[in-house]
């Protein structure tokens, strides 16, 4: 790989590619110096590859040149946009995964995210008919089943309620089901980015149940979208009066399209099929419909030829987010070790990290916010000299539950449930740093 | 504001106590926000149907007049027995498979009510066209599948009477979740013997690499596609690069779109496009010349006629109006125009 790069002879090229690229614009820059720098030693990250050259002119002792001119004034980007160098940090598809991209998932690019909070235009996407453009003037929420009385809410009506704000994470079942048989995506973003997490205003659904008042017999709720693919599941009414929230905005601003504007449904810490966006409807009834994507889809299919239904709790999970295939070590000395960890059944109480394959575990520090049903930090700080690591972390929640290992997943569930697959991750770090997907059984 | 009845006041008790402190400063007071449903209103958009067959509307469809339907609508993508083309659902056997190594999931094989089946087609199909069937279809196209599954045989009339008696393979292969169905511990050291170990590395050339290189990102059926698109692309920079091909670009814009192309631009991308922009079926790909060719020779009046009436041809079919119904002759044309113009 070519992110570490060494000898001379390779940095003499650097320098002459970055020379030949002095006349062309940032953007075609990054490209032919990335091509470039692919053409030194094969693959690259384009992360590191932009990173490998600096123009020595805007360097110490030189005065940069961005501080011997003006930049833009305000509003002429009206609504602000990262900077045009952390362009790679976007959202990526598996493109065999599915048979059109109208109906299909993207990931989340955990290897660049900070914090806890994924921003709006990183949030995984999931559609089964497309994003519809909706007016919210002309969106209306129903009510209706088993109710005293049915309601038609409006955007206003519906944002006249008391609201709440929660940070819970939302996971697609499916995030990690490519690997159930073998390792085989070679970059985080594809094997645990279906997962995001942020902060959801909205009102709870106990509030607007209790507006049309649930009749004692109804225990089920049909939540439908407004979408072409009208997406439904059947959700307990336990659940709802628990802690369901009707969103319609997230991290400070309205939902954005692909995220069901203006109106979703989040189910904290179930899987994230049943978050039902662009919500339209919800029926009050006695009984589950058994639609299809709760019978057909998001079932686990078991060795025997049973399949689990309702499986809707995201158990608890956890992956190092650095290092990772997309950001390998470059150097040797210190080195903190970093990662994610959720749960959908609360917080997490404590992640324990290991280095030789899971024979020896540390226990590593929780930072920043430790949220119930919230992506959580965690932090290692260390030493790396080159030797060669296999590295895992193992989450614990507050249930007590232990992530567990590849194997006990795959001895209770066989190789075929797709959904579901929580267990502890394995990063192979090379000598030379490079890090790669593996697993251990 | 609306008056409650004393009954409602304790039917929905649970709710009330379920609220939480600080969001209603008048308990058992309701907010008042929002207006009644109608029943009409209701109607129009309650679609739902259960396995009691709660939801169904009245009305019929035999398995005959279902074949007709499905061979126009369906079997672009589902195939013509239900085998699936492409990456689209197979719908129809793999029965006794769901403890192979490989199950087959279908309607026959997998699912547990034929409720589902017109639930499902009801609310979402045909993809590229939802919730433009009619009830009659609902129950022809159900009925069909089922057929196509042997749950039913040729003379069957599917109805909402008998719909939620029909009996599925698989009614009784599910199971309520019931993990935590593994415990881990938290061993702290010689949690595992070193030696016994197996590391599996990453299986090789199914990652999509081709998203780390700038513009190659597109929807590709599998990894060899995605990477001969990659290479047709630099193909066709060098190409561009090139001094002739150079010289050429810079005198050769491409033409300006006619007004019927820039029409039915918008046409395509709310419905053409969910086949020609992948191929599926044996669709001609939108910019692919190449595929187009052939057809423009027809003539265009050929052309027009094939995508208003629909055609079966051995490339593949074309249902009339691609599905869409509800779109004009003209859209539709102006539709052709612009995939035509695009693919020169």
């Amino acid at each position: 790989m070519s992110r570490i790069i060494k000898g001379s002879g390779t940095r003499e090229l650097l320098a002459q590619l970055a020379a030949e690229s002095e006349h062309l614009s940032t953007r075609d820059r990054r490209d032919f110096l990335k091509k470039g720098i692919m053409a030194v030693g094969g693959m690259a990250s384009a992360v590191t590859a932009g990173n490998a050259v600096a123009n020595t002119s805007n360097l110490p002792p030189m005065e940069p040149q961005w501080g011997k001119m003006l930049g833009h004034g305000v509003v002429e980007y009206p609504y602000g946009q990262p900077s045009k160098f952390e362009s790679h940090v976007v959202r990526r598809t598996v493109p065999w995964l599915t048979a059109e991209s109208i109906s299909s998932i993207s990931m989340s690019p955990l290897q660049d995210l900070k914090g806890i909070i994924t921003p709006n235009g990183l949030v995984f996407e999931r559609y089964h008919a497309g994003v519809p453009q909706i007016n919210p003037d002309e969106h209306r929420l129903m009510i209706h089943g088993l109710v005293e009385r049915p309601i038609i809410f409006t955007m206003e009506d519906l944002m006249r309620f008391p609201s709440v704000s929660e940070i819970k994470f939302i996971e697609c079942p499916a995030n990690g089901g490519m690997e159930w048989k073998g390792a085989q995506m070679e970059a985080l973003q594809f094997t645990h980015g279906m997962l995001s997490c942020c902060e959801w205003t909205g009102v709870p659904l106990r509030v607007l149940l209790d507006e049309v008042g649930v009749k004692p017999e109804g225990k089920w709720i049909l939540a439908e979208g407004a979408d072409g693919s009208h997406m439904s599941r059947s959700i307990p009414l336990e659940k709802a009066l628990d802690d369901t929230i009707v969103v319609y905005a997230q991290n400070g601003e309205m939902l954005r399209p692909e995220q069901g504007y203006p109106l979703r449904l989040i189910n904290p810490g179930w899987e994230g099929n049943t978050s039902i966006k662009w919500l339209r409807r919800l029926e009050i009834g006695d009984k589950p419909w058994y639609h299809r994507e709760e019978t057909s889809k998001y079932t686990d299919l078991m060795p025997d030829g049973k399949a689990r239904k309702f499986s809707f709790v995201q158990e608890t999970n956890s992956v190092i987010t650095s290092p990772c295939p997309e950001h390998p070590i470059v150097r040797k000395g210190f080195l903190e070790i970093e990662g994610i960890a959720w749960s959908g059944r609360g917080r997490i109480k404590q992640v324990d990290i290991s280095f030789d394959g899971g024979v020896t575990w540390k226990p590593a520090n929780l930072k920043g916010l430790v949220l119930s049903k919230a992506l959580t930090r965690f932090s290692f700080v260390t030493k790396w000299d080159g030797q060669p690591w296999l590295l895992q972390s193992r989450a614990i929640d507050e249930t007590g539950y232990v992530q567990p290992t590849l194997k006990q997943l795959r001895e209770a569930r066989g190789g075929n449930s797709i959904y579901h697959k929580n267990s502890i991750h394995t990063w192979s770090v090379a000598a030379n740093g490079e890090v790669k997907n593996v697993q251990i059984t | 504001m609306f008056k409650l009845p004393k009954a409602v006041c304790v039917a929905s008790l649970v709710g009330a106590l379920a609220f939480s402190v600080g969001q209603s400063a008048h308990a058992g007071e309701k907010f008042g926000f929002g207006e009644t449903a109608t029943p009409e209103q209701i109607a129009g958009w309650d679609i739902d149907i259960r396995p009691d067959g709660k939801g169904l509307p009245k009305g019929q469809g035999s398995v005959a007049d279902g074949e007709a339907v499905y061979e126009q609508l369906c079997a672009t993508c589902h195939g013509l027995f239900g085998e699936g083309e492409g990456r689209w659902p197979v719908l129809a056997g793999g029965q006794d498979t769901l403890t192979d190594d490989r199950p087959v999931k279908t309607v026959g094989s997998y699912w547990p009510y034929a409720s589902t089946l017109f639930d499902y087609i009801r609310r979402a199909m045909p993809f590229t066209a939802p919730r433009s069937l009619t009830d009659e279809q609902t129950y022809q196209l159900t009925a069909y599948v089922l057929y196509l599954n042997e749950i039913v045989d040729e003379e069957f009339v599917l109805t909402d009477e008998n719909l939620a008696a029909i009996e599925m393979p698989n009614q009784e292969g599910f199971f309520v979740d019931t993990r935590p169905d593994v415990k881990n511990a938290r061993c702290m050291k010689d949690c595992a013997d070193p030696a016994k170990l197996v590391v599996t590395g990453t299986l090789q050339g199914i990652t999509p690499v081709g998203h780390f290189i700038e513009g190659a990102d597109a929807p590709a059926a599998s990894h060899e596609a995605q990477e001969e698109l990659e290479r047709e692309k630099e193909h066709q920079r060098k190409a561009a690069s090139g001094h002739e091909g150079a010289a050429q670009a810079a005198t050769e814009a491409p033409a300006p779109l006619s007004d019927a192309a820039l029409a039915g631009q918008s046409v395509y991308n709310n419905a053409c496009q969910a086949c020609h922009n992948s191929g599926i079926a044996g669709s001609p790909k939108f910019g692919d010349a190449s595929a187009w060719a052939p057809r423009i020779k027809q003539g265009m009046d050929v052309l027009m006629g094939h995508a208003i009436n629909g055609f079966s041809g051995e490339s593949g079919i074309m249902p009339p109006k691609g599905g869409r119904v509800d779109l004009s002759d003209q859209q539709v044309k102006d539709a052709v125009a612009y995939m035509v113009e695009s693919s020169k």
